[in-house]
């Protein structure tokens, strides 16, 4: 499976004067988990149903090894698969009877489609709810009940739209695994998301909407670099004021509550004497960082920080 | 395609079947008012015994002129009870109903009858209770006059050495057409159908409800996403409530034959055409389910589909002549009733169970209820057709 690329993809709902998406241009190399990050209503589920044709109406092209998407999808009617931010099954029928419904809509008969159910749910730890009905599952058993019926065609593209909001902190960490080991299979995954550290954990690569627009893209670790020379520290105790106003003048001190601090340097060479300066004051550091900015940051940054619903 | 169909019909039946108020809605429901209107109406259909009138004749002077005045007037809905001691009671008793009716024949009235010259007769008086229907009161006064004048007639062949030929009932026998069994139709052969088609039309809320789960829920955008036509999605429901509409028909004749008659209401009579049967109960079953699904397509929320739906098929049902019988709404109220599809349906059903009409008794019927479903379904198809976002979403 090649490069899925977006080309100017542009959506907007009826009656709405703001377009959901507004020439979206990406390109998601084959393999490997893609981080889609946006604030409320960026657009980032237009976008997964606008790829899954969910949407009709919208313009620019969407191409999968430089062949258009629905001529693949004809051909190979599996590739893709979805795992919606709902809990999107039937709660009134058993695990096995929703992945033996979703199964058979997509194809799946016999011997394959209880290969299948059997792999998906040895996959997702499922088995032992399998004939419980789905209604009555914890939340993190849904997530994985959700994320197994979208595996059931052994799809090379998935879409998770939010896969682990709701869940606790254990099946959380089973879900970012399991998928991790997809992406080790070859498979592409899109994978949305709120949670910061999640994205910063499993995606190789990863891009930032609002507004319907693709702010940055890029490979997760070239995105996190700085070099705008931006050390943070975070002390044990606060800065005497002494010292404060001194590197107020020097590099430019921010004060951001709590003992933490940004500094701005000329060159790295200049973070020893600053640590020696702190602890030479008392304040012996907790932290520091320098030349690496954390996902969260430049997401704050690039979408600014006012409320979007 | 066929796999996809069978896996749809598959969750359809499933869901339905774990849907206890969908199922109590379905069959619980219409049986509950077989009986219970069946019952309820039992006299309205029927042409004497349980609808008699009581009434006494109270003759102060002369008891076996008020014993003939009786015997004339007993029968065709009329009953004879014990006659008060006076005025002043009988009036006391129509008061309260017990009798509903009495007559009271004034002194002289034997001696004026007998009169051979005839002249003026004093006057009768009838006491009529206020509660009785005003057509039964116009007929006990036809009934009066009519015993007037046999006792006249009676009276004056007597004298004259003749006889008078039994007179008391009228050599007429009532035969209503299309109706082998010779027996007019009864509570129960008109409550069954019409309750039974209020029960089909109800179909809408099952499938309104489920289709809005799947679309909240978002299985439908999955089910998008795994490129199930709509078309196929609606066909996927079509087929189960159809069945289940089916099973309806037979549980329903089945609650007019052996529920009813153990409530103590009459028998449901079953025609000879079962195929006539079937084919309205089929029409009527994919208008119902046509409109089930113009409704899913349309609503947003379950409490839209309930209001839609619910106020929408109690609407028809008035209208169409379910609830209340269509021979007692004024002539405009029966014009609207029309426009009904439960009207049409209830048309087709008594063509073949009160007519037995054969298959031109039922053809107006059913075409109009199988172009109801065609246009209800284009509809459904062309509403999911302008809507931009095709299974969730907005």
């Amino acid at each position: 499976m090649g490069t899925l690329s977006l080309e100017g993809l542009s959506f907007r709902y009826p009656g709405r004067a703001e377009a959901v998406l507004d020439g979206v241009t990406l390109d998601i190399p084959a393999g490997g988990i893609f981080g889609l990050l946006g604030p409320n209503g960026a657009g980032k589920t237009t976008l997964i149903a606008v790829i899954t044709g969910q949407v009709r109406g919208a313009t620019g092209r969407i191409r999968l090894g430089g062949e258009p998407f629905e001529r693949v999808r004809r051909a190979q009617p599996r590739c893709l698969g979805l795992v919606p931010q709902e809990h999107a099954f039937y709660p009134m029928l058993s695990c096995r009877e929703n992945l033996r419904f979703f199964g058979a809509v997509q194809g799946l008969a016999g011997d394959e489609l209880r290969r299948r159910i059997a792999a998906v749910a040895a996959f997702a730890r499922i088995e032992a709810v399998l004939a419980h009905r789905a209604g009555q599952l914890s939340g993190g058993l849904k997530r994985r009940l959700n994320l197994a019926i979208g595996l059931l065609a052994e799809p090379q593209l998935l879409l998770l739209d939010e896969p682990t909001v709701g869940v606790d902190p254990q099946s959380r960490a089973f879900l970012l695994e399991s998928i991790c080991s997809l992406a080790a299979e070859g498979r592409t995954i899109v994978y949305t998301s709120h949670y910061m550290e999640e994205v910063q954990a499993i995606c190789d690569r990863v891009a930032i909407v609002d507004r319907g627009r693709v702010l940055v893209t890029g490979a997760l670790a070239d995105l996190l670099q700085d070099g705008s020379g931006l050390l943070t520290l975070h002390l044990r105790s606060p800065l005497p004021s002494a010292l404060a106003e001194a590197w107020r003048a020097q590099h430019a001190l921010q004060d951001d509550g709590g003992a933490h601090y940004r500094l701005q340097l000329r060159a790295a060479d200049e973070i020893a004497a600053i640590l020696a300066a702190a602890q030479g004051a008392g304040c012996e550091p907790r932290s520091i960082a320098y030349g690496r900015r954390d996902l969260e940051q430049l997401f704050m940054q690039l979408t600014d920080r006012s409320l979007r619903d | 395609m066929l796999r996809r169909l069978l896996a749809l019909w598959e969750k359809e039946w499933l869901a339905l079947l774990r849907d206890v108020h969908g199922l109590a809605v379905l069959f619980l429901m219409p049986a509950a008012f077989i009986v219970v209107m069946s019952l309820a109406l039992s006299d309205a259909f029927k042409d004497d015994a349980a609808r008699q009138a009581e009434f006494a004749v109270l003759a102060v002077d002369d008891a076996p002129l008020a014993r003939r005045f009786a015997q004339s007037l007993s029968g065709d809905g009329f009953r004879e009870s014990s006659a008060p001691a006076s005025e002043a009671e009988a009036r006391q008793g129509v008061r309260s109903g017990k009798p509903s009716l009495v007559l009271v024949l004034p002194r002289g009235l034997g001696r004026a009858l007998a009169a051979p010259a005839g002249g003026p007769a004093p006057a009768l008086t009838l006491l009529a209770d206020p509660a009785l229907p005003s057509l039964q009161l116009a007929a006990f006064q036809q009934r009066v006059a009519g015993a007037a004048l046999e006792q006249r007639v009676s009276t004056l062949l007597e004298q004259a050495g003749a006889g008078l030929p039994e007179l008391k009932r009228a050599a007429l026998n009532v035969e209503v057409l299309g109706q082998s069994r010779a027996q007019r139709p009864s509570s129960v052969q008109q409550n069954v159908p019409a309750w039974l088609i209020f029960g089909m039309f109800f179909v809408v809320l099952p499938i309104a409800s489920l289709f809005i789960v799947e679309r909240r829920d978002g299985t439908l955008a999955r089910l998008a996403a795994h490129q199930v036509p709509f078309p196929l999605l609606l066909l996927g429901k079509l087929a189960p409530f159809f069945v289940v509409n089916m099973v309806q028909a037979a549980l329903m004749l089945l609650a007019g034959r052996i529920l009813v008659p153990w409530f103590g209401g009459e028998t449901l009579a079953l025609p000879e055409r079962w195929d006539l049967l079937a084919a309205v109960a089929a029409s009527t079953s994919l208008a119902a389910i046509a409109w089930g699904l113009l409704v899913a397509v349309c609503a947003r929320t379950l409490e839209q589909a309930t209001v839609i739906g619910g106020v929408g098929n109690i609407l028809a049902a008035a209208i169409g002549g379910i609830m209340v019988p269509r021979f007692v709404m004024p002539q405009a109220m029966q014009t609207l009733s029309d426009y009904s599809p439960m009207a049409w349906a209830l048309e087709g059903f008594h063509a073949v169970l009160l007519r037995e009409a054969g298959v031109a008794g039922i053809a107006a019927p059913c075409a109009k209820l199988l172009a109801l479903a065609a246009a209800l379904l284009a509809l459904a198809l062309f509403v999911q057709g302008r809507r931009r976002v095709l299974q969730s979403g907005p």
